[in-house]
């Protein structure tokens, strides 16, 4: 080891106790070197400031999907209320875009209508879901859908998330339609009791913080977006 | 090892350090989280190959770092040929909950990005993740030795970019 090697194995606690205390020693007796120890101290400490965070943050849908097999993955086709699927290159589209987990059965289609709209390789909301999120507000809740945070994303566009009976997930207004961006199964366990005081999916609100730009809207905000028609 | 948890639930637990071990060997976190799916994805075909007793963690590293070094260079050349993609509606990708966070990260994944291949890996592994010289030399078959002095010019060139930022 050279000594340039032997200060940073000391500064690692990389050292033999002995030879460890030799370079104590050292650097205690070199201004030099202690400010080099500072300064790679700071450096260390300034990476793990930097990356940490993504440790603790909610791992991705798309990540722990890749962990799921492929048996337990919803069949889309098996899902109700979405008679005439696009072809499947679309629906591969919409997949990576969409969050595995989605369970589009258990909303439940109100006569014969789905809650949920394709078009053009898109999911809208549709029925009951899109009436909520045109009319309802996270300060008045009524209905079979709970309006959660309502903010605007990173491309200016109004976003709320939403809990129904049997799932969660965010939409964003785009060209004048509520655009799903994320759906997920409320777990089993929960039941029908959605009104959770805890509130949001973990997933859906990793997705929410990463998709928000500011602050979400207060009761006043939400309300003049309502009124402006969610532009 | 733990016998009553599976080999998908203790590959769960361990996503959040793929995850953090792939934005530290990365140049923006769209790749980080494409290099760590790619992780996920060729541990679960090679599960046969993981010895119960040995550390999971050690091996999916090792997974993780044989497909960077295959992809790095791809991936350099095509970078270099296209303009960077537009952030988009990528959502639920991206692991930063503020800002600061999202500053510091940034800046931090540059000095990374420019440091060779083979200090990076010995720098994130042992500054950001926080293991040993050792493990670091067994996982990646190296001398203790290449690994010591690759710390130390990559460490050192590190702080300079760091500070002259």
């Amino acid at each position: 080891m050279t000594e340039d090697e032997k200060f940073f194995a000391w500064l690692d606690g990389e050292l033999a106790p002995a030879d460890a205390a030799a370079m104590e020693a050292k650097v205690a007796s070199d201004p030099q070197l202690q400010r080099l120890a500072e300064q790679h101290r700071a450096l260390a400490a300034q990476l793990r400031g930097a990356f940490d965070p993504i440790a603790r943050a909610p791992v991705p849908q798309q990540l722990q999907a890749a962990l799921r097999p492929p048996a337990e993955v919803i069949d889309f086709a098996a899902a109700k209320g979405l008679r005439s699927l696009p072809s499947l290159p679309q629906w591969a589209a919409m997949a990576a875009t969409l969050v595995f987990g989605l369970y589009l059965g258990t909303m439940v289609p109100q006569r014969g209508t789905g809650p949920v709209a394709v078009q053009g390789g898109q999911l809208y909301a549709a029925s009951a879901l899109n009436h909520a999120l045109d009319t309802e507000l996270a300060s008045a809740p009524a209905g079979d859908v709970r309006i959660g945070l309502t903010f605007r994303d990173h491309s200016g566009e109004i976003c709320r998330s939403f809990t129904a009976s049997a799932s969660s997930g965010l939409a964003c207004r785009s060209n004048g339609r509520w655009r799903l961006k994320s759906l997920f199964a409320v777990p089993e366990r929960q039941g029908t009791d959605y009104r959770m005081a805890a509130g949001m999916d973990p997933n859906l609100a990793g997705m929410v913080n990463s998709a928000m730009a500011g602050e979400p809207f207060d009761a006043d905000a939400e309300k003049a977006a309502r009124s402006r028609g969610w532009k | 090892m733990d016998q009553t948890s599976s080999f998908e639930d203790q590959l769960s637990g361990l996503l959040p350090r793929l995850r953090r071990l792939a934005h530290a060997l990365s140049r923006d976190p769209a790749d980080a989280d494409d290099l760590a799916q790619a992780t996920i994805e060729r541990a679960l075909r090679s599960r046969d190959q993981w010895q119960p007793g040995t550390k999971l963690d050690s091996w999916c590293y090792r997974i993780m770092r044989n497909l960077w070094i295959d992809t790095a260079r791809a991936r350099a050349r095509k970078n270099a040929r296209e303009a960077p993609e537009e952030e988009g509606l990528n959502i639920g990708d991206d692991p930063r909950d503020a800002m600061e966070a999202a500053v510091d990260l940034k800046r931090i994944m540059a000095a990374m990005s420019r440091l060779p291949d083979e200090q990076r890996e010995i720098v994130a592994l042992i500054l950001v993740e926080g293991f040993g010289y050792r493990e670091v030399s067994e996982m990646l078959g190296l001398p203790m030795g290449t690994v010591s002095s690759r710390l130390v010019r990559g460490r050192t060139a590190l702080l300079a970019m760091v500070g002259e930022q």
